[in-house]
């Protein structure tokens, strides 16, 4: 199994380029997608999840055209979208079952059997009487995540699944995430570059609908080491530094500044060098200091 | 300021809002259409009359309620669907700020497109193509009233009640429940308002300002109507104040309550919501999941289309809501189903099964029906994006289709169980009425059955067009209209054939005698013609259903393009087959077995006949003496056979060369037409039916010949409408417009003025005046026949009754049929009326007068009136009028396919209605006074037969109707007496109000509630003034000279003549305001003052002002100087409205103008006035009796 995304563009009526020329080859196993938002994950991931056409280009999904065999596709689709309710008033239980139904699992003791396994790995079988109505957000997700699990989807798509999570929720759900993902095309779209790095096995950045880096993480960050250099400076002295350098990050560390900076060598006094992590990739690569947004090499060889 | 800011935010959205301008074109043409409707109409009153503009702003507004619901459950909900409402909660908006702001501006908006309806009821009026002459001249300030009278005040009050039930229930269900509760409310309180005679209540107690309209336009003749403006009459801005402070009471108290919280906390009424739960997320055991995957065959298709349904079903039905909608059905049908029936004189039935749905089916609850299936249909639509889990269900692998059908499916359950809410009070309303006979069966089979079907129907129409047009308010509107447009393209005549009006039938009628008879089998024809449109609606809503996110209508379109192939395509190519095959079939039946006539085409034979062969009216003819039938019914084909002879006789004084023969009922068939001489036809005109037979030998005077004739009724398939009761499994009934008709007969030309003038004839011929005819020979009906000698052999199925007037001589089983064979024994006037039921027989005496009731076995309630009415009246008349002439009397029950009494000789009908009927407390035995009526017609229009002319109704109708409520006077006393004429009263004065022009009483033509109901009043009240006697003994001379059979056929003339002799001088005046002219009177008290006298007794000093008019056909009037004797009462206290007993009650002269009265009474006196009893035509009748003051 195997998504290929050949030239894909979707401009909304508003003139709003959402998905400017995507390619993208989407191996079995965790996929993410990082971008900022607004940058086009969630338009990009309800075109592979049939909910919308694209105006040009096609996604593959082994043998199936995901953009004409939706029917076909949704039967092996597991979808978890950025924001979502359920019918308030329905039990867990009964509504998991209704899911499983609509994903075509009609036998009632096989599919009860589903539900149940579904309802303990999402640890939501103690809770499987109540309404939905009365779940907290993570369980919610999670409770997403088991009606996206459901009829062993080959695809599995999950739209800022994190976003709203505590910190321990997160850190369980992407581990639940991780088990799952192993046997299926998991495309994990976020904001959020913790999650990617823990999971991921590749990663594509996406900004302005477009792709600006395609590759493994632990190769990506291979790439930048050497490059990446940090300072802690004062809050007046950032100005100037900015102008100066191409930092491409700052953060605050107990009331000091910590700037990272993209450089090829020493930038200035002060600076020390960094293992660069993802995040460092994902900032050089919005700063235009890295992947297709950047300048070609040659040319800043000769600068 | 913030107050301004929210106004204004809200204000602009709304205008922005495409919605709203299409909301403002809604009732634009709601209005417009209604002119339409109105035009279509007979109506003398101008449709742009101003109590029409007011009538027309009034129900348009109605309308608008729905146009309102959107505009303020939009501008309270909002907030809350969009998720705003924490942010602007925590604002430092204030109540009413935040609320006042948002109701303002939907107020203002609502009240801006509003002018829309005066703008098309303004549009409609100048449509080139509507007849000018229906219309008065343009007078603005009728609109602007309508505007500020009826428009402007009941959006506020809607506006207010919907936005506060939209605000507390934060949804939008209840807003459109809030909405036709309004509608509902109104009609509930306009029918218990009238009744009270409680003036302030009645004053107050409307809402919608319809009463206090009705109330003071009821009795204004067409004259007064055309012009005369409503104005700001005190009583109805009195009325509209009130209910704008109620208005303002009810937004304060939402002001009160309403809290800036999230729902669980604020929510207030109910159990205290559940807090959220947690459950972390604690790995205790690993499970695997079961790697299954989905299976897809067409097991799991059925499967995923229920388990849709019962996830829709688990949403909508054990919410609140729902339950507030059952049993807001339930009661309902307790309140429009508890008078099942009320009938003439607001006698009440038994609430037999069949009536109580009925009652309740066409009563205001149908709008419910339609406002249920548009608001559910766009509930499933809409419930899965509201709730957010769309996108997830949208990208499970169930075809769009299924989907479809599953929620469809809810929404039959819904329906479903919205019908046995129904069903279920109605068993209640008959427990409760101590009628026990269920009938679950027919329940099941009218309520889940037919009426289910037509709802199934509608279902899909509105669930589609809530698909297409993807947006919900503008969807609730649109599909509410679809599922109105057969009502109303139905009422406007546009379009009547039901291939053409989405899920109609030639409609039905249940009879306890007949069942659904031969209804059944055209509706399911129809029924399955319209579910293959339903299956193709289904086709096109699977095409255009959005999935994902899919802006935009090209987009929409292409996708629908791509949808159309596989398991769709194939389901619309069925679809369009079966479209096809039943609709072809259906047409057969309808237009080609059945001739299906376009609306205005229809009376084009009848405008033939009269073109070609008017010329042979006075073409002397010879008369029916005698009829010698043989009549085979079929009740089962069903069809029938009629073969037989007349003997022709030459009655005038020259010989006849030829004989005019013509059938008048197309749906026969002549098979022979043959005479005892030789003759040869020389004209036969197939399409009129009409020939003419040369006769070899003239028929000289006095000399006779025998036509016969052998004639088939063959019904063949079904037609577009009007299926045929004639002959039916059990209960038929037909008549001589079967047999063949001699020479021309004036009685079948058309009668309808624009039906005539669309054919090119002019106005009909007016009747003859009765001082031009004299007594003479001139004959109403047909003029082939006067009496006629009957000999009738009737065969029906084994188990049935045939009956015709006339004289039972034999019966027998042959062939496994029952004859029976009637003969006069002495002519009669020749109906040939026959019925053929099972029926069973009730019988007694009457001297020597055999009385027996044919009736279905299943209604025996009637059965002890009846004969007692029989006995009574028989005793009243012979002794009152002269002997009865026959030597048996009956009764015979027909099925309700047409709801009247008819008296035929010595036999008289009643529908089935007529044996349903009870008396309790307080009501009028309708089935004793029905039948007093048409024993009287065995006098009056039997033994005296009138003249061809004006006046004609006086001699049958005013005659019958008199002696009924002189039998029912005697035998229940006057009380009851008092109530027959107060109906009589009230049925004139409303009469001439909503119909036809009015005439004297001498010269009365098809106007019912002048034959009927002023004749009555006005002999009546002559039996007051001179005594019931000098009545009775004029009529008693009328009948001598007119009733022996001698062919002497009277006028009104006739009888006003006797009438006059036997009343004194002094009362001509009188006679001349009752009979001769249109005499109204108006009298009030205006001041009632006591003073004790010091002996015990009061002196009473009461103001009585007269005033009497006359009016025109039209109603214009002009007042005459009034000079009479008026009764003048005084009365003790009585219990609330009732008079007390009289202390004094005289009659006194009263004259124009105020004059000053006073009387001596022994007691405290509690009212007086002046004519307490309504003895005078008088609209005004309210203002008759004062309290008495100190």
């Amino acid at each position: 199994m195997h998504l290929v995304i050949r030239g894909l563009f979707k401009t909304y009526p508003n003139g709003t380029r959402a998905v400017n020329g995507v390619s993208l080859d989407i191996p079995r196993g965790m996929f993410g997608l990082l971008g900022p938002n607004g940058a086009g994950k969630s338009t990009l991931m309800r075109i592979i999840a049939t909910l919308q056409d694209p105006d040009e280009g096609s996604i593959h999904l082994g043998d199936l055209d995901v953009v004409r065999q939706k029917h076909e596709v949704r039967r092996t689709l597991g979808y978890l979208p950025q924001s979502f309710g359920f019918h308030p008033k329905v039990r867990a239980e009964r509504l998991l079952d209704h899911f499983a139904v609509l994903k075509g699992i009609a036998e009632p003791g096989v599919r009860r059997d589903v539900v149940e396994s579904l309802l303990r790995q999402t640890n939501l079988w103690d809770v499987r009487g109540q309404k939905i109505g009365t779940f907290s957000g993570g369980m919610r997700q999670r409770f997403g995540v088991a009606v996206a699990l459901l009829g062993n989807p080959t695809l599995i798509i999950v739209d800022e699944p994190t976003a709203g999570l505590d910190p321990a929720e997160r850190v369980r759900f992407l581990n639940l995430l991780g088990e799952i993902g192993e046997d299926s095309v998991v495309i994990l779209s976020t904001h959020i570059v913790e999650d990617v790095e823990e999971l991921c096995s590749r990663v594509a950045i996406i900004d302005g609908g477009e792709i600006l880096l395609e590759a493994e993480p632990s190769r990506a960050i291979e790439e930048l080491r050497g490059r990446i250099w940090r300072r802690t400076v004062g809050r007046d002295e950032l100005p100037a530094l900015e102008r100066e350098l191409a930092v491409i990050s700052t953060r605050m560390l107990a009331g000091r500044t910590i700037v990272h900076v993209h450089a090829e060598a020493l930038p200035g006094a002060g600076f020390e060098p960094v293992e660069p992590d993802l995040k460092d990739v994902y900032f050089s690569v919005m700063a235009g200091l890295h992947g297709r947004r950047a300048p070609a090499p040659v040319a800043r060889a000769a600068s | 300021m913030r107050l301004r800011e929210v106004f204004r935010y809200e204000l602009t959205h709304r205008l922005r809002s495409p919605s709203t301008w299409i909301y403002a074109l809604f009732l634009f043409g709601v209005a417009f259409l209604m002119i339409h409707i109105q035009a279509d109409g007979d109506g003398l009153v101008q449709i742009n009359a101003p109590e029409q503009v007011a009538l027309g702003s009034l129900i348009a507004g109605m309308v608008g309620l729905l146009v309102s619901a959107g505009l303020f459950g939009d501008a309270a909900v909002r907030d809350l669907e969009a998720g705003m409402d924490p942010l602007l909660f925590t604002s430092p908006l204030r109540k009413i700020e935040y609320l006042g702001g948002r109701f303002l501006a939907a107020l203002t908006v609502n009240a801006v497109i509003l002018i829309a309806v005066p703008l098309g009821l303004v549009a409609a009026s100048h449509m080139p193509y509507l007849e000018a002459a229906a219309f008065g001249p343009f007078r603005p300030i009728a609109y602007v009233q309508g505007y500020l009278l009826f428009l402007l005040p009941n959006v506020v009050l809607g506006g207010t009640v919907l936005f506060t039930i939209a605000v507390l229930a934060r949804q939008v269900i209840p807003v459109y429940l809030g909405a036709i509760s309004i509608f509902i409310g109104y009609l509930f309180g306009v029918s218990i308002l009238s009744q009270t005679d409680h003036a302030m209540l009645a004053l107050l107690g409307d809402p919608i300002g319809a009463s206090s309209l009705n109330a003071m336009t009821q009795y204004w003749a067409e004259a007064e109507r055309n012009t005369r403006l409503v104005g700001f009459p005190p009583n109805l801005v009195i009325n509209r104040l009130f209910w704008l402070t109620v208005a303002a009471g009810a937004f304060a108290g939402l002001l009160r309550r309403f809290r800036f919280a999230h729902p669980d906390v604020g929510g207030g009424r109910g159990r205290p919501r559940r807090a959220e739960m947690e459950a972390p997320m604690v790995r205790r055991d690993r499970v695997a999941i079961p790697r299954v995957a989905g299976t897809f065959s067409a097991r799991t298709t059925a499967r995923q289309a229920l388990s849709v349904a019962r996830n829709a079903i688990a949403e909508v039905v054990p919410t609140r809501v729902f339950a507030v909608v059952l049993l807001g059905c339930v009661g309902l049908t307790m309140l429009f189903g508890w008078d099942v029936g009320s009938s003439v004189f607001d006698t009440s039935t038994w609430p037999v099964t069949v009536l109580v749905i009925e009652t309740v089916l066409n009563t205001p609850i149908t709008p419910i029906f339609y406002l249920l299936t548009t608001v559910y249909a766009g509930e499933l639509v809409w419930k899965e994006r509201d709730v957010g889990v769309a996108e997830i269900a949208d990208a499970a692998p169930v075809r769009g289709g299924i989907v479809l059908l599953g929620r469809f499916l809810a929404l039959v359950v819904i329906l479903a169980m919205i019908h046995g809410a129904i069903m279920v009070s109605g068993m209640l309303i008959q427990a409760l009425q101590g009628y026990y006979r269920f009938e679950v069966g027919l329940y099941l089979r009218i309520l889940l059955g037919l009426h289910l079907i037509d709802g199934v129907l509608l279902a899909a129409l509105a669930m589609t067009i809530h698909v297409i047009v993807n947006q919900k308010y503008l969807g609730h509107l649109i599909a509410l209209m679809a599922l109105l447009h057969p009502v109303i393209v139905g009422e406007s005549g546009l379009v009547r054939h039901h291939l053409l009006l989405y899920g109609t039938d030639p409609g039905w009628t249940y009879s306890d005698m007949n069942g659904f008879g031969g209804f059944i089998g055209p509706y399911i024809w129809f029924k399955l013609y319209w579910a293959a449109w339903a299956l193709l609606l289904a086709v096109l809503a699977t095409l255009f259903l959005v999935r994902g996110h899919q802006p935009g209508v090209r987009r929409r379109l292409t996708q629908a393009r791509a949808r159309f192939a596989g398991p769709v395509a194939r389901v619309a190519g069925v679809a369009a087959v079966l479209i096809v095959a039943l609709g072809s079939a259906i047409f057969y039946n309808t237009n080609v077995l059945n001739a299906h006539v376009a609306p205005d085409a229809q009376g084009g034979p009848q405008a033939e006949y009269e073109r070609r062969y008017k010329q042979f009216e006075h073409t002397p003819q010879p008369a029916i003496a005698a009829a010698d039938l043989r009549i085979e019914i079929y009740p089962d084909e069903p069809a029938a056979d009629l073969t037989g002879s007349y003997r022709l006789v030459n009655r005038t004084d020259t010989a006849i060369d030829s004989v005019h023969v013509s059938f008048v009922d197309p749906n026969v068939e002549a098979r022979s037409i043959a005479f005892d001489r030789s003759a040869s036809p020389v004209l036969e005109d197939r399409e009129t039916s009409y020939r003419i037979y040369a006769l070899e030998r003239p028929l000289e005077p006095g000399e006779s010949l025998r036509l016969r004739f052998d004639v088939a009724f063959r019904p063949r398939g079904f037609p577009n409408s009007a299926i045929q009761t004639d002959v039916v499994g059990n209960g038929a009934r037909f008549n001589r417009s079967w047999l063949p008709v001699v020479g021309y007969q004036r009685a079948f030309e058309l009668a309808d003025d624009e039906a005539r003038s669309r054919f090119g004839l002019g106005p009909r011929e007016a009747l003859p005046n009765p001082a031009e005819v004299g007594a003479g020979r001139y004959r109403l009906d047909r003029l082939d026949a006067d009496l006629v000698d009957v000999s009738m052999v009737i065969g029906t199925s084994a188990d049935q009754t045939a009956i015709t007037p006339g004289v039972l001589r034999r019966s027998w089983t042959e062939n496994g049929r029952r004859y029976f064979h009637y003969e006069t024994d002495t002519p009669i006037s020749f109906g040939g009326t026959v019925f053929s039921a099972g029926y069973a027989v009730r019988e007694d005496r009457w001297n020597d007068v055999a009385l027996s009731v044919y009736h279905h076995p299943a209604h025996p309630w009637t059965l002890d009136a009846t004969i007692r009415s029989m006995k009574a009246s028989l005793e009243y008349f012979t002794e009152q009028f002269g002997p009865y002439r026959e030597r048996q009397l009956r009764v015979v029950e027909f099925p309700r396919y047409g709801g009247f009494g008819v008296a035929h000789p010595h036999t008289i009908a009643f529908s089935e209605d007529y044996f349903l009927s009870r008396v309790r407390d307080g009501e009028i035995d309708q089935a004793f006074y029905g039948t007093a009526h048409e024993v009287a017609h065995q006098w009056w229009g039997g033994q005296v037969r009138g003249a061809t002319a004006r006046g004609h109704g006086l001699l049958t109708e005013s005659l019958a109707n008199y002696s009924a409520m002189m039998v029912t006077e005697k035998t229940f006393g006057p009380e009851v007496g008092r109530r027959v004429y107060d109906f009589q009263m009230n049925r004139y004065l409303g009469g001439r109000a909503s119909q036809s022009r009015e005439a004297p009483l001498l010269e009365v033509e098809d106007q019912p509630y002048l034959a009927y109901r002023k004749g009555a009043i006005a002999l009546y009240t002559l039996q007051e003034r001179i005594g019931e006697e000098r009545v009775n003994g004029a009529l008693r001379r009328y009948l001598e000279k007119f009733g022996g059979g001698g062919g002497l056929h009277p006028t009104s003339l006739d009888l006003y003549a006797e009438l006059r002799a036997v009343t004194p001088d002094t009362l001509h005046p009188l006679l001349t305001d009752l009979f001769e002219t249109i005499t109204l009177w108006d009298v009030r008290a205006t001041r009632a003052e006591a003073a004790p006298t010091g002996t015990g007794a009061y002196r009473l000093t009461l103001d009585v002002v007269g005033r009497k008019v006359r009016a025109d056909s039209v109603g214009n009037e002009t007042e005459v100087p009034m000079d009479e004797l008026v009764e003048i009462g005084v009365f003790a206290p009585g219990e609330g409205a009732a008079l007390g007993e009289p202390l004094h009650l005289q009659r006194h002269r009263i004259r124009s103008g105020v004059q000053t009265i006073t009387v001596t009474v022994p007691r405290p006196p509690g009212r007086a006035g002046v004519d307490p009893y309504r003895r005078l035509i008088d609209r005004d009748w309210g203002n008759n009796m004062l309290e008495v003051r100190e």
